[in-house]
């Protein structure tokens, strides 16, 4: 390039750059749009992304003035980005939250309480009072619960007929449990076993606490443990009967599952085993996931024992502190559980509607696993607990620490004894930390 | 002054681009990563100053932070020399004239290229899985493998057999070395009647040194910082048993899965100057065994 050429080739781009700033200075837009972008987070599944993509562009379609522009993960990684927007300043707008965690994020300022806009953007008077008191921590609103939950077990209905056997699916026990799943074993191909293995499940842990009489697990100040460890080796020792007697994986195989949430690794999916341990609002997504049709029961009870089970919000969809617009962050969020149109697309892929209009119209068109899940739910009415307070900071590092150390149970490492020391040390250390 | 301003200038202002991002994404992090290694910062909220605690914890009360450095030590003490020894054996055997042996070192070098991706990991996690490609091999002859992946007494060898399969581009810097040696030497030591093993150890070994040397610090730190790999393998979270628990993983961790981004800080801190350390290491004790063709009187 001569250097005549060269002048004028940066002479012209300099035109050009300028008369681009000038044209955005009179005002006129770049790219044609003059929207306010709302961003909204969730953790998913392929069912659940699918939906909520959906419900997007019906939004969209609603509001000209909004574009709300959707960001999906698994659930281990999305906390993970969540902590990575939360220090680079860019949560997005809408974000999903869990009641197991919320009160964390809470705590430490993330996000917005809801009470500047209830009856302005935000209508409250038609969501069932259990949804609005579990979305209110310290004493505001936080959250709309998008759908009420509780835990189930998810089980293969061929499987379990082809083992002869039959369970109440409300009021069963371990015992049956473990008569039901041996029966499978023996009755289905070399290869496939009775029921997954809680071992290293804490939320399985829990409910059995609860059965036992711990119905609260975290002292007042969230320092501490109700309960000790025997009370864990109880545990251990009544799944560690259920693998003796052939109903389980070997230990080892389930090992290699401890803590992983993705639906597609559960055994009732990969049809390793018939009975797997899930929430009401994943039937739908598992039932996505399998040719043979599932069926719901409670979780099994502890003979003599006491509920263990709470019904609870799915998940919230919460207003973060990150918002660019709260006006329209909170339309959406409003819409999202209101909205006849994308509700019916959402159905009960996120538990149960907390708006009795919204069940109603759910009603006729429901899916068949829905209409599982909506029998399951009405089913368990008078068989659960009341809902326990929110957990401490550091319950989901604790969560991780219980689905860790007891592996050494499910691989035979160490004594129930020195395992349960273990993990109690580590968990009352982690609580004293936060 | 003006005059150097003048002769300079230039090269300085196209300096700028990478100036300024030397100076805001490299040196800017670092320090306040290293302020924040004296603080709690739990990321939502403005840090607090806690002087020496973080390390009072790390060093005296957090048995993670040991499992951490045994499993990265581990790591780095058997996929180092595992890497370089492989990687000097496919030299050599392609150092022998092999027709199109450009196309066998695109493909020795492909690991290299795919081994730090998300996709490598994955198909790792398949072949060693309880069901995967490797245990279906062994049955063939009536071997049961173990749970390479689940089981902690094995699953650190997956990763470093991960490691040594990348041995890419440490090969292909001992080939440029092998091609450097002069035949003369060769040939002059097969007039004394000296033996394949005789020549490896007289003449190649020793004028590879430098090459070896350069090709075991880089390697040294790339080991020490590892973390794709074991990210995909270990569910993010160095199961099972914390036998996978790198220092990089647990760093990540401490930091956004627990909030507890002063303390991570730290780690980083302490993971940078173990790295130091075993370079500095690494370099005093080259003058004993690596000896340049300039050295020579």
């Amino acid at each position: 390039m001569s250097k005549i050429k060269r002048r004028t080739f940066m002479s012209r781009a300099a035109a050009a750059a300028g008369a681009s700033v000038a044209a955005s200075s009179l005002g006129l837009p770049a790219f044609g749009q003059d929207k306010v972008r709302i961003r909204h987070g969730w953790w998913g599944n392929p069912e659940r992304d699918r939906r909520t993509f959906e419900v997007i562009d019906i939004f969209n379609g609603k509001h000209p003035d909004i574009e709300v522009v959707g960001e999906t993960l698994g659930f281990n990684d999305y906390f993970t980005r969540l902590a990575t927007q939360i220090a680079g300043g860019n949560m997005p707008d809408c974000i999903q939250q869990g009641y197991g965690v919320m009160q964390e994020y809470v705590d430490r300022g993330t996000m917005i309480p809801l009470t500047d806009y209830i009856g302005k953007t935000i209508q409250i008077d038609d969501i069932d009072e259990s949804g609005l008191s579990a979305g209110t921590f310290n004493g505001e609103l936080y959250g709309l619960t998008i759908g009420a939950n509780t835990m189930a077990t998810v089980f293969n209905k061929r499987l379990v007929e082809a083992s002869g056997e039959t369970f109440d699916t409300v009021t069963w026990t371990y015992d049956d449990l473990k008569r039901v799943a041996v029966a499978i074993t023996k009755s289905s191909p070399d290869g496939v076993y009775g029921t997954d293995d809680s071992t290293a499940d804490w939320g399985a842990f829990g409910v059995f606490a609860g059965q036992s009489g711990y119905a609260i697990q975290y002292t007042e100040d969230g320092k501490d443990f109700t309960f000790d460890t025997p009370l864990i080796i109880e545990f251990w020792n009544m799944w560690k009967d259920i693998r003796d007697a052939g109903g389980t994986p070997p230990g080892a195989d389930s090992a290699g599952l401890a803590g992983q949430a993705d639906l597609t690794v559960q055994g009732v999916v990969t049809g390793q085993t018939a009975i797997t341990y899930a929430w009401s609002n994943q039937i739908v997504g598992i039932q996505g996931l399998m040719q043979d049709t599932v069926g719901a029961a409670m979780r099994p009870h502890l003979a003599g024992g006491q509920p263990g089970q709470s019904v609870q919000p799915s998940q919230f969809i919460c207003l973060s502190r990150d918002t660019v617009d709260p006006e329209a962050a909170t339309t959406y969020m409003n819409a999202f559980v209101h909205d006849p149109d994308m509700t019916a697309v959402l159905g009960m892929e996120r538990g149960i509607p907390e708006v009795s209009a919204v069940r109603q119209m759910l009603a006729p068109t429901m899916s068949a696993a829905e209409a599982t899940t909506v029998e399951y739910f009405d089913s368990i009415q008078g068989h659960v607990a009341p809902l326990a307070p929110p957990n401490p900071a550091g319950a989901r590092e604790i969560e991780e620490a219980f689905e860790r150390i007891a592996v050494n149970i499910l691989l035979d490492r160490q004594s129930m004894e020195d395992t349960a020391n273990e993990f109690m040390r580590e968990a009352r250390g982690i609580l004293r930390r936060a | 002054m003006r005059k150097f301003l003048a002769k300079n200038a230039p090269g300085y202002i196209f300096l700028t681009p990478w100036l300024i991002g030397f100076f805001v994404l490299a040196i800017g992090p670092i320090l306040i990563s290293f302020y924040l290694s004296f603080t709690k910062y739990d990321i939502a909220s403005p840090p607090k100053f806690t002087g020496l605690d973080n390390f009072d914890y790390m060093l005296f009360w957090d048995d993670r932070f040991w499992q951490s450095l045994k499993v990265t030590f581990a790591f780095v003490f058997l996929s180092v020399p595992g890497t370089l020894i492989f990687a000097l054996a496919v030299a050599m055997a392609l150092d022998k004239g092999i027709r199109a042996i450009g196309i066998y070192r695109a493909l020795f070098y492909l690991p290299s290229i795919l081994g730090g991706s998300i996709a490598v990991a994955i198909l790792w996690r398949q072949l060693f899985s309880n069901n995967g490609v490797v245990n279906s091999f062994l049955a063939l002859f009536g071997i049961q493998g173990p749970y390479w992946l689940s089981d902690p007494n094995y699953s650190l060898y997956t990763l470093v057999v991960l490691a040594i399969w990348q041995f890419g581009s440490p090969m292909l810097i001992f080939l440029a070395g092998l091609r450097a040696i002069p035949t003369e030497l060769y040939e002059a030591a097969e007039i004394d009647a000296a033996g394949p093993v005789r020549k490896f150890f007289s003449i190649t070994l020793p004028l590879l040194a430098p090459v070896m040397f350069f090709n075991l610090v880089l390697q040294m730190i790339e080991a020490f910082k590892t973390f794709n790999s074991a990210f995909i393998i270990s569910d993010g979270r160095g199961n099972p048993l914390d036998s996978l628990l790198f220092f990089t993983l647990y760093l990540y961790n401490e930091a956004f899965s627990y909030f507890r981004m002063g303390y991570a800080s730290a780690l980083a801190w302490v993971l940078l100057l173990i790295i130091a350390a075993f370079t500095a290491v690494a370099f005093a004790s080259s003058r004993y065994w690596v000896h340049y063709e300039s050295d020579r009187g």
